[in-house]
């Protein structure tokens, strides 16, 4: 899907026209307008069709915001996506919105990567959007706003793939258009993990032929701070391990890696969009497979650090790999905040439902920035509980912790969280559970179906709001 | 409960002596020295072989010390300048299990506030509940023989008022734990009215309807809950009018809703859950487990607990709780999945999950509250879903309000409390999986976001403009292990939550 910025519509392409309540519409589209009751509510459209080419109203409400055209660009595809050209007219429309129109409109458009020997009859044949704007700095406005898309692209494709191509080192090689936009990589490998020291992450990856890695990805910044970093749970596929999951489903959990794959699109975003503040993302890359090597529910590992894990439950793997990369990030990067990503629990799926991510933090400040940032960008996340009192069911007889409590029905995403916070020492952190976000079943107005990308456009933002400015306190 | 008494701090001539300890580098309490010289240093030697700090949640018992002395029990208060009314709570609770071959025993709270040593016996008292009335055989030296508290205080006379209203909130506490201990086929909706009935004697006027006027007064979400058993349905009100001192008229026999303006004395409303027990109904639930149904009701035994509270205290405040009562059974004359039902607001009810019955139950009773009293405020407490319990285990119960002034004060006074609330949120896009394809909602959504589909179920029947606040208490209703001022068993969580609430910001001085 490509977009083009200009000036007025190419001759008979399908045209989608941004609506507020009571607005004013084109006189050619009033009769229309009026037969089918449309007065520019948000999240209606009307599609006038009388003029010889196709003129889709959209309503944005009343005093849209930058969210209200970002979901009118989306209803604007999810109606017109079965066309090869659009164009979204977005001429009067300040900068911001014009591009957070075309934006809405990209990510609805989004398509997973396709792997067919005949084409798909019904696949969407969108090709080509024109945006239309005067807007004074529109260019500066869409440039930005492609740099998110980019990144959302990346994580989403990168989440589509099947795991016989993603693994490990398949996700490493999908990695170049980073290292293109400036991105530095750096990959540790069995014998780098093993020396420094990274045994949850090797454990987890044992059971595969697929190897683990650890995957360092900087992006220099201008700004003379230590870096924000976002750490990444990259399970390329995850059967659970010896606890073996359940057939049913257990395709989605080629997802496993979405964390992963949100850190590195939003380090995407911030090169091209050439981010002042330094950053780092540590992504932990492994299968949780069955194999002869397999590591065991019983098994103690020592992690990065010396802090020893007792393994419960091997489906609980997310948070070995993570505790391993956490430590290791905060140990080795210095960073002036964390933010790890992870489809960590179903216990955040039986919280939160698949609307908003869980949010937990040792640290209020930092906390609300990325709760902002999530409200921005339309992707939501809700604070959730850890510490003293989901520490109790963690205690280990012949280690330090366990991987998870005993027993059914438990708070297991709280237990996940808390477990964590062991490992980030003093570091202001944010961990957020994106299980239940990171895919979405159907397709609907507003979203495409499948991949999300959720945490790229949260994670750009977040740096653009909190750590760019160079004389923040 | 425990008899609570308040006298000078002088060391007890006999029997059994419990020290508060500052976590200090000399240990420091009051009394301890006065005890230690009588008993010839035995006391402070024995706590430093014991090793005992003074760190909060630690004790050390030592047995005959001497000067006539049964047991001296040292109860670490961590720092005295950061003693909070809830640790001198959880301070009061954790000598009571030490204390259990006593009959009396003195506390020494001579260095505490009245307020604080008000505190310490609160706790104690609330620990000391016991539910045991069904053991016929137990012997009398497996009882717990204590039943006899002197707090030994700085100024007696000021803790000794500032016990009578805590102890009022001690027994609407106890109140609510013997309602949600008693086993289902004792207390069943129409003898929890009658139970009702008895706290007039308090002051409250209660108000009991039955299933021919809840039919008048069109509930049929909550009667279709009720129709699969034997016991009859219930709705049982009871106002408190300690502001004003009169009572709404309900006119509810008459099938009429009276018509009032909502002003700013308005009383504060209350409403529970009462399934007196579970079974899921058609949609019956496993069998393992399904015993812990009879607590089913615990939002409804807290609201009545609380009521019982304010009138014992008698809290300047109007405010009115609402139960509804049911038992939910599966039979031939049970309520399906498919089957749809009008609630009292009229809007009409998809029923795909027959266990998900709470809610059906709050919709007519909150609907019902709101046309009655046009109340200035709205929090009901049931256990409502098992989704809470994955999503917060049994730390914190889930908030859900509309109104973030009042979520900001619930949450202030649970830390208070320690009844901990984490809110949880409300969005539209939840509310969107409540859509039913022939009726106006369906009782349930799809598999994932339970709790808060629930209370955007509820939500639906809370009219707008009225401050609204639901607490999910099915995770923190029932304690499998003992705490300092909770043992194993019905908590009554919410009762001094919203005992508190009231305290703090709804009594006229």
């Amino acid at each position: 899907m490509k977009l083009r910025i200009g000036s007025s519509a190419p001759k008979a392409v399908a045209v989608a026209l941004p609506v507020p309540l009571g607005g004013a519409l084109p006189d050619e589209a009033e009769a229309a307008a009026r037969v089918a009751g449309f007065s520019g509510v948000a999240g209606t459209c009307c599609e006038v069709r009388s003029l010889g080419q196709v003129l889709l109203l959209v309503g944005v409400g009343p005093s849209p915001t930058e969210a209200s055209y970002r979901s009118a660009g989306a209803l604007a595809v999810a109606r017109l996506g079965g066309l090869k050209r659009i164009a979204l007219d977005a001429r009067g429309l300040l900068a911001g919105s014009a591009a957070a129109f075309a934006l809405g409109a990209m990510l609805r458009g989004w398509t997973p990567p396709q792997n067919r020997r005949d084409p798909n009859p019904e696949a969407q044949k969108l090709a080509n959007i024109d945006l239309l704007s005067n807007a004074p700095g529109i260019e500066a406005a869409w440039s930005n706003a492609e740099a998110a898309w980019q990144g959302a692209k990346l994580a989403r494709d990168l989440v589509a793939l099947p795991s016989d191509v993603l693994s490990p080192d398949g996700f490493i090689d999908r990695l170049e258009p980073l290292r293109k936009a400036g991105v530095s990589i750096t990959v540790l490998k069995r014998r780098a993990l093993a020396h420094e020291g990274l045994g949850a992450l090797l454990a987890v990856g044992r059971g595969s032929a697929h190897r683990p890695r650890l995957v360092l990805l900087r992006w220099e910044g201008a700004l003379e701070t230590p870096p924000v970093v976002f750490v990444g749970k990259g399970i390329t596929f995850d059967t659970g391990g010896i606890c073996i999951k359940p057939a049913d489903k257990m395709w989605e959990m080629r997802a496993d890696m979405a964390g992963a794959a949100a850190c590195a699109g939003a380090m995407l975003s911030l090169a091209l969009r050439r981010s002042a503040a330094p950053a780092c993302a540590v992504l932990a890359l492994a299968e949780n497979a069955i194999g002869a090597e397999a590591y065991r529910p019983g098994d103690v590992l020592t992690t990065f650090g010396g802090k020893t894990i007792e393994v419960i439950d091997t489906d609980a793997e997310g948070r070995l790999v993570l505790a391993d990369a956490l430590g290791w990030a905060v140990a080795r990067l210095k960073p002036q905040a964390v933010i790890d990503l992870a489809t960590l629990t179903g216990s955040i799926v039986v919280g939160l439902g698949h609307e908003m991510g869980g949010l937990f933090s040792n640290d209020d400040a930092l906390a609300a920035y990325v709760a902002a940032a999530g409200e921005a960008t339309g992707e939501l996340v809700w604070r959730m509980p850890l510490g003293a009192g989901y520490r109790e069911a963690l205690n280990s007889d012949i280690a330090d912790i366990a991987n998870c409590a005993k027993g059914r029905y438990q708070p297991d995403a709280s237990h996940a969280a808390t477990f964590l916070s062991e490992f980030v020492g003093e570091a202001a952190w944010v961990h957020l559970d994106i299980a239940g976000v990171e895919a979405r079943e159907a397709a609907d107005d507003r979203h495409a179906a499948g991949a999300t990308g959720f945490g790229v456009r949260l994670l750009d933002r977040l740096v653009s709001q909190r750590f760019e400015d160079p004389h923040r306190a | 409960m425990l008899d609570i008494g308040f006298a000078k701090s002088v060391l007890p001539k006999s029997g059994a002596l419990v020290l508060l300890v500052e976590e200090a580098e000399t240990l420091n309490a009051d009394l301890l020295a006065q005890a230690d010289e009588a008993t010839g240093l035995a006391i402070s030697r024995a706590l430093v072989a014991a090793e005992f700090k003074g760190k909060a949640g630690s004790n050390c018992t030592i047995l005959a010390p001497g000067a006539n002395l049964s047991r001296v029990i040292a109860i670490g208060i961590g720092k005295l300048s950061e003693l909070t009314q809830r640790l001198a709570e959880e301070a009061g609770g954790a000598c009571v299990p030490l204390l259990t071959k006593e009959e009396s025993a003195h506390i020494a709270a001579g260095a505490l506030s009245a307020e604080l040593a008000a505190a310490v016996a609160t706790g104690a008292a609330l620990r000391s509940y016991r539910f045991d009335r069904y053991r016929t055989k137990e012997k009398a030296e497996d009882k717990p023989r204590l039943s006899k508290l002197v707090v030994l205080a700085g100024h007696p006379v000021k803790a000794r008022e500032a016990w009578v209203p805590l102890k009022a909130t001690v027994t609407g506490v106890f109140v609510t734990r013997d309602l949600v201990s008693e086993p289902p086929n004792v207390l069943y909706p129409a003898e929890m009215a009658d139970r009702c009935k008895a706290l007039e004697s308090l002051g409250l006027k209660v108000e009991v309807l039955g299933p021919k006027e809840m039919s008048k007064l069109g509930f049929g979400a909550l009667l279709a809950v009720a129709q699969g058993s034997e016991r009859e349905a219930r709705m049982v009100v009871l106002q408190w009018n300690g502001a004003s001192g009169e009572a709404v008229p309900t006119k509810g026999k008459k099938g009429k809703v009276a018509k009032i303006e909502k002003t700013d004395n308005a009383p504060l409303a209350f409403i529970g859950k009462g399934v007196t027990f579970d079974t899921g109904g058609i949609s019956i639930k496993p069998g393992p487990g399904m015993e812990d149904m009879k607590w089913d009701m615990a939002g409804a035994g807290a609201v009545i607990g609380l009521m019982a509270t304010l009138a014992g205290r008698k809290a300047k405040v109007d405010a009115v709780g609402l139960v509804g009562l049911v038992e939910n059974m599966p039979s031939g004359t049970a309520m399906r999945p498919g089957d749809v039902v009008t609630s009292a607001s009229g809007q009409t009810i998809e029923v795909l999950n027959t266990d998900a019955e709470g809610r059906l139950v709050l919709a007519d009773v909150i609907h019902y509250c709101q046309e009655n009293f046009k109340p200035r405020l709205m929090v009901d407490l049931a256990t409502l879903t098992g989704a809470i319990i994955v999503a917060l285990g049994h730390e914190y119960a889930g908030m859900f309000a509309n109104d973030d002034g009042l979520a900001a004060q619930l949450s202030a006074v649970a830390e208070e409390t320690g009844e901990k609330l984490w809110r949880m949120p409300l969005a539209e896009a939840y509310n969107k999986q409540l859509k039913s394809d022939i009726a106006d909602m369906k009782n349930i959504g799809g598999r994932w976001g339970g709790a808060v589909i629930a209370a955007e179920f509820i939500q639906r029947f809370v009219a707008t403009g009225t401050p609204w606040a639901h607490l999910d208490i099915a995770g923190t209703a029932w304690s499998s292990k003992d705490t300092a001022t909770v043992p194993k068993g019905a908590t009554a969580f919410g009762v001094r939550l919203l005992d508190r609430l009231v305290a703090a910001h709804y009594e006229t001085k």
